[in-house]
């Protein structure tokens, strides 16, 4: 019995001494970060003679296996699936590679992308608003050469412009219909064209007047119209670099008014989701809520371009705004065959049929030029009124996150009457100062 | 704490010099000296936790332990259209500190493995019989019974508590935030500058806000702390009263507002109280008001509301808490006070208070305490809104620390920040809690009341 | 006098009536709207300035169990969490208080004030490092329910005031006399402490129960990006929070309907545990 014990000990001893050789473990460790950085150059050295043997291989079409990962807004889920399958089976070289498809709306998923990068989508859509929070994160991927000429010359410009940061093409224009104008119950509002005179008409009938002036995209309708300016220059990072804005001028003021004065008006309520607004005559809100809309007016339903609002300086303006996209983004991958299944993915969903056909299946307003000339399109309604006030709006650029909250905070301060009607010319301007001063802040 | 530690080091010493060869051994090969002994459980126990530890620190450890300093130094880059990721400073550091948590827990469990050979050697010197194999198994259901149940417990606290702390309190002095994200970006190390930036009064600092925002959090803790104290007090006195009958379902009826999860209740009631929402149709709809009341958009009203709302929710757990408590108030005392001629009102000053409060002291603490950090109400209700031009960094009028640093990961990944902000929640609330606690009149010693 | 007597009473009834009305109010709302349709041929869908529906209809609750969305397996992540959260919490607060509470080893009051300041940093920082921390072992995402149970549960013991609390009122000398009747530590912690302790289990696992019902935030943070593994909460927040799900609301009240009676009929079935729980907690702070 002793004996065996003995042998026990000595084998587990033995095997101890050998993995004993710790006190050595802590100077290797310390020579580690120097091997392991320069590993990593005689890696990427690796890597670039491995992508030309690839560059090489690719004729031979074996683009391996793996999944890829896809987020959309969940009305449009069944849909891309459907459209997913469509394209695998045009294209059997990518069969080693399984799509899944995940309900995840275009506000959330930037932030969810921000989190975790490597745990996120491979592909996904977002507001525009997005993008160069996205490419600063890492979380966005170029557009693949062989696609980008395809994409700049098939979808609208502006379309083209807000997937661009820094002259950079890292997103596929998905839709171009990201823009506002008004649905106005025909019983109720007898001249759309005017905003005094909705709101006349609203207060008359005892309804509401919706629109979301404390949101930094609603909000440009007003200080577009007097002529503000406000925007920024990127570079292909996505960091901000320069910055024009002009809110602190008369126009500003006059604009600044007219939101004071539309929050006095007792029709006003603040808001922009059809589906959460109660009692409305009118509500300015952009295509994906037509359905809804249409629900809510019945028979009454009509939709017209922005109305023209009288200035204090007694000018009339037409309200303008922003023209915003959808966009579908590709992340970053460490797998070139991986990211060549993606980008043609990308590419797919992105195209002239597909956004033709999500048109017709959800009524989402197509970027691509020829979906757009479509006779479908064409008739309808609400996409005809946002035509008509994309010529008074400005394609939206590049925005820092922050400025949506800044924006926020100008529209509450108007809401909570921090500023009023009561407030002076001089504080009206000392205030949008300090909105201008904080908005140039961003662009460092 | 200081002589602790000369103790230890005493014992290392007198282990080593007075200890023989298999004493001596132990010290490298942990558990040899007990495996020789006969106390082959203990022995293999301690022998397979130091290769565990081993295989720990050259498999994964290390690795990141050695980047600790810097956070990483190797970047991100592309290779044509491929990324090659280099090095992630938030794994770094997450793991960095889970290995220095590693390394002191090896060297506790180094120190009691010196220690057990030098208390078996001397027990064998002293001619006393080593505790077999059974006996020690069978120890740790009696006399340590205690490291049984808490080894579990206290290694997941370790783990997904003070780790995480650690890690946040760490990250306060580095410069992650949108423009250094893992993993594409680096982050690294900047001492003090969050804490300036946070306590710099001037126009781009953040100090007016974190005034203000902080004021709103004590205000707010003060009043859903007594309001709910009181009228739930109040509440459970009415029921309480005699000749009132359906005591129960007064109670529960109550009681309600508890068991109904708040993010189904509190989303309901922000629509209710929504400028377009039900309360103010109504009140339109009767001719009551002409123009809606504002109730999440005006600051002062919005505060206001809250507060109310939070009523709704506090009063029944409070009622809950009173009537056991009311109960247990001797009913002679009230029946001379009768006597005496005192009205209800002050019989209530005189007795049901005094007694109140010196019994539901602590309690009222933990509440004040767990209102600063109040998450779900507010953040269910307005999420800290109303905005304004007048504070920095999205803070809104309504905003706890606690919202507003959760809005700043959320939002702007502004990591840095919400660390800072995180650190003073604690300086506020570990303030608060100490001053209260040696002022409230029940402390009592722990073991005189058992 | 008898008078007076009366008419105070009256008062009392009517105060107590109209804190009643204000109390339910809400939740009678939500009721009502969820039987709205949300089928604009029936009725309007969206949000509504009345209380009571033109029609009534069942068409929300068709939905919710229509398979078109994922309710009835976030309803099942939900309970399964908040089951198992509740056994393994329980299990875990009874050990630490039963050592807290009878045994006296170094260390203890360290541990329990080291316990005492750890719980006044607030939790949400360390969200982001416990996802990390989760996604190490493949417990977020398609993993996130085993995940919050993990996260559930891990620092339960430092949750232990209340029950150490009952214990200490527990008569020391009962351990004492079994102890020198030669029972072990643990012989008196599985047959005398655990059957004595039935109101203080119950309140614990109900505390426990109830919580996972309302997580959102760090739920989101676990299960993003993966519809199946929300809980309600994280799932029905959204309903009321993002515009892709307008004209939501009145299946949002059918949801919360649907989570709100079961947890409520739970919960007045063991209130009498509940309110002995929180009572004890109080005075023993």
């Amino acid at each position: 019995m002793k004996k065996k014990v003995l042998a026990v000990l000595l084998a587990v001893s033995m095997v101890a001494a050998l993995s004993g050789c710790g006190a050595n473990q802590a100077a290797t460790a310390v020579e580690g970060a120097a091997d392991q950085a320069a590993e990593a150059v005689e890696e990427s050295v690796e890597e670039v003679t491995d992508a030309v043997e690839e560059a090489v291989d690719e004729v031979g079409e074996d683009f391996g296996t793996g999944e890829i990962k896809v987020w959309v807004a969940d009305a449009v889920v069944d849909f891309t699936n459907a459209k997913i399958a469509e394209f695998m089976e045009a294209n059997p070289q990518y069969a080693g590679y399984t799509v899944t498809v995940e309900p995840v709306g275009e506000g959330d998923a930037a932030g969810n992308m921000i989190t975790d990068v490597q745990g996120g989508a491979d592909i996904y859509a977002f507001a525009q608003d997005q993008i160069a929070r996205l490419v600063s994160a890492g979380a966005l991927e170029e557009v693949a050469p062989e696609n980008e000429a395809a994409v700049k010359s098939e979808n609208d410009p502006g379309s083209v412009s807000a997937a661009t940061v820094g002259g950079v093409l890292y997103a596929y224009p998905l839709t171009s219909d990201n823009g506002y104008f008004l649905y106005y119950d025909k019983s109720v509002v007898t001249d759309p064209s005017s905003l005094e005179k909705i709101l006349a008409d609203c207060e008359a009938a005892g309804k509401n007047f919706y629109m979301e002036i404390n949101s930094g995209w609603y909000q440009t309708a007003f200080f577009f119209a007097t002529g503000c300016k406000l925007e920024y220059e990127t570079d292909d990072q996505g960091n901000f670099t320069a910055a024009n804005v002009t809110y602190a001028s008369p126009e500003g003021v006059v604009a600044l008014k007219k939101m004071i004065e539309l929050n006095g008006s007792k029709a006003f309520q603040n808001g922009s989701a059809a589906g959460e607004a109660t009692n409305v005559a009118a509500i300015v809100d952009g295509t994906w809520d037509s359905s809804t809309v249409k629900d809510l007016f019945g028979d009454n339903y009509a939709c017209a371009k922005l109305p023209t609002f009288e200035g204090a300086d007694g000018k009339s303006y037409q309200m303008s705004g922003f023209g915003g996209f959808k966009l579908l983004g590709v992340k970053p991958q460490e797998d070139d065959n991986k990211l060549a299944v993606c980008d043609a993915l990308a590419a797919y969903l992105a195209s002239g049929d597909v956004q033709l056909a999500r048109y017709n299946e959800v009524g989402w307003g197509p970027s691509n030029l020829a979906a757009q000339g479509s006779a479908d399109v064409k008739a309808d309604e609400a996409l005809a009124a946002l035509g008509q006030q994309l010529a008074y709006t400005i394609p939206q650029g590049q925005y820092p996150g922050e400025y949506w909250e800044l924006a926020t905070a100008l529209g509450d301060s108007v809401r909570n009457g921090e500023i009023s009607a009561n407030s002076s010319d001089d504080d009206l301007m000392a205030t949008l100062q300090s909105f201008q001063d904080t908005c140039v802040g961003y662009a460092k | 704490m200081g002589k602790g530690i000369i103790r230890i080091f005493q014992t290392i010493g007198a282990a080593f010099k007075e200890g023989d060869f298999r004493c001596r051994i132990s010290f490298l090969l942990m558990g040899f000296g007990q495996l020789l002994r006969g106390q082959f459980v203990k022995g293999a126990a301690f022998m397979l936790l130091e290769g565990a530890f081993i295989k720990y620190m050259v498999s994964f450890g290390a690795r990141y332990f050695s980047k600790l300093s810097t956070l990483g130094t190797v970047a991100t880059q592309k290779v044509r259209r491929k990324t090659i990721y280099g090095d992630n400073s938030f794994l770094i550091l997450l793991f960095g500190i889970l290995t220095v948590f590693v390394i002191l827990a090896f060297a506790v469990l180094w120190y009691l493995n010196v220690k057990d050979n030098y208390e078996i050697l001397k027990l064998v010197r002293e001619g006393k019989k080593i505790p077999t194999n059974k006996e020690n198994l069978a120890s740790l259901f009696d006399k340590n019974f205690d490291k049984t149940l808490l080894a579990l417990p206290v290694t997941g606290i370790f783990v997904f508590t003070v780790l995480p702390i650690v890690f946040m309190i760490c990250v306060a002095f580095t410069n992650y935030d949108k423009n250094h994200q893992a993993p594409t970006n680096l982050f690294t190390w900047v001492g003090l500058e969050n804490f300036e930036h946070l306590l710099s009064f001037g126009s781009s600092g953040m100090g007016r806000t974190f005034a203000q925002v902080l004021i709103w959090t004590l205000v707010w803790a003060f009043f859903a702390t007594f309001l709910d104290y009181f009228l739930g007090l109040a509440v459970a006195i009415l029921i309480n009263k005699k000749g009132i009958r359906f005591k129960k379902l007064w109670r529960t009826l109550l009681v309600v507002t508890i068991a109904v999860p708040q993010f189904v209740s509190l989303l309901y009631v922000m629509k209710m109280f929504a400028n377009d929402g039900l309360i103010n149709g109504y009140l339109m709809k009767w001719g009551w008001i002409s123009s809606p009341i504002q109730f999440w958009v005006d600051p002062m009203l919005a505060r206001i509301t809250i507060i109310v709302v939070n009523i709704w929710i506090g009063i029944p757990y409070m009622m809950l808490i009173a009537t056991g408590l009311l109960m247990n108030i001797p009913e002679d005392l009230y029946e001379s006070a009768r006597i005496d001629g005192a009205s209800g009102w002050q019989m209530f000053r005189k007795i049901t208070l005094p007694y109140m409060l010196f019994v539901t002291g602590p309690f009222l603490l933990t509440q004040f305490t767990n209102n600063l950090n109040n998450f779900n109400v507010i953040y269910l209700l307005t999420q800290g809104k109303p905005l304004s031009m007048k504070l920095a960094e999205n803070a809104g009028n309504t905003d706890l620390l606690v919202t507003w640093l959760y809005k700043m990961t959320v939002l702007d990944t502004n990591y840095r920040m919400a660390a800072v902000i995180g650190i003073m929640v604690f300086i506020v609330t570990a303030v608060v809690s100490l001053v209260v606690y040696n002022m409230l009149p029940s402390v009592r010693d722990e073991e005189g009341f058992q | 006098m008898k008078k007076k007597k009366i008419a105070g009473n009256i008062v009392s009834y009517i105060v107590l009536i109209l804190i009643s009305i204000v109390w339910l109010f809400p939740f009678f709302g939500l009721f009502l709207q969820s039987f709205r349709s949300y089928d604009p041929k029936v009725e309007y869908g969206g949000m509504v300035d009345y209380l009571v529906p033109k029609t009534f209809s069942l068409d929300n609750y068709r939905f919710l169990f229509s398979g078109q969305t994922n309710f009835l397996k976030w309803y099942a992540n939900t309970l399964i969490i908040a089951i198992c959260v509740a056994v393994i919490q329980t299990v875990i607060v009874l050990c630490v208080s039963y050592a807290l509470s009878r045994m006296r080893f170094s260390g203890r009051t360290f541990l329990m004030r080291f316990w005492l300041i750890l719980g006044m940093f607030p939790g949400f920082l360390t969200m982001i490092c416990l996802y990390f921390l989760l996604k190490q072992f493949g417990l977020t995402q398609a993993g996130a329910v085993p995940g919050l149970i993990l996260v559930g549960t891990a620092s339960s013991g430092m949750g232990y005031y209340v029950c150490k609390g009952y214990f200490d009122t527990i008569p020391k000398a009962l351990d004492d006399a079994a102890r020198i009747d030669g029972a072990t530590r643990a012989r008196v912690f599985f047959t005398m402490t655990i059957p004595m302790s039935k109101p203080i289990i119950i309140y614990t696992a109900l505390v426990a129960f109830m919580a996972p019902w309302c997580d959102y935030v760090f739920a989101s943070y676990v299960a993003f990006g993966h519809d199946e593994s929300f809980n309600v909460a994280v799932a029905m927040t959204r309903w009321v929070w993002t515009n892709d799900y307008q004209g939501y609301f009145t299946r949002f009240c059918a949801g919360g309907i649907l989570i709100a009676i079961p947890v409520t009929i739970l919960f007045m079935c063991l209130q009498k545990y509940y309110v002995e729980g929180v009572t004890g907690g109080a005075v023993k702070g």
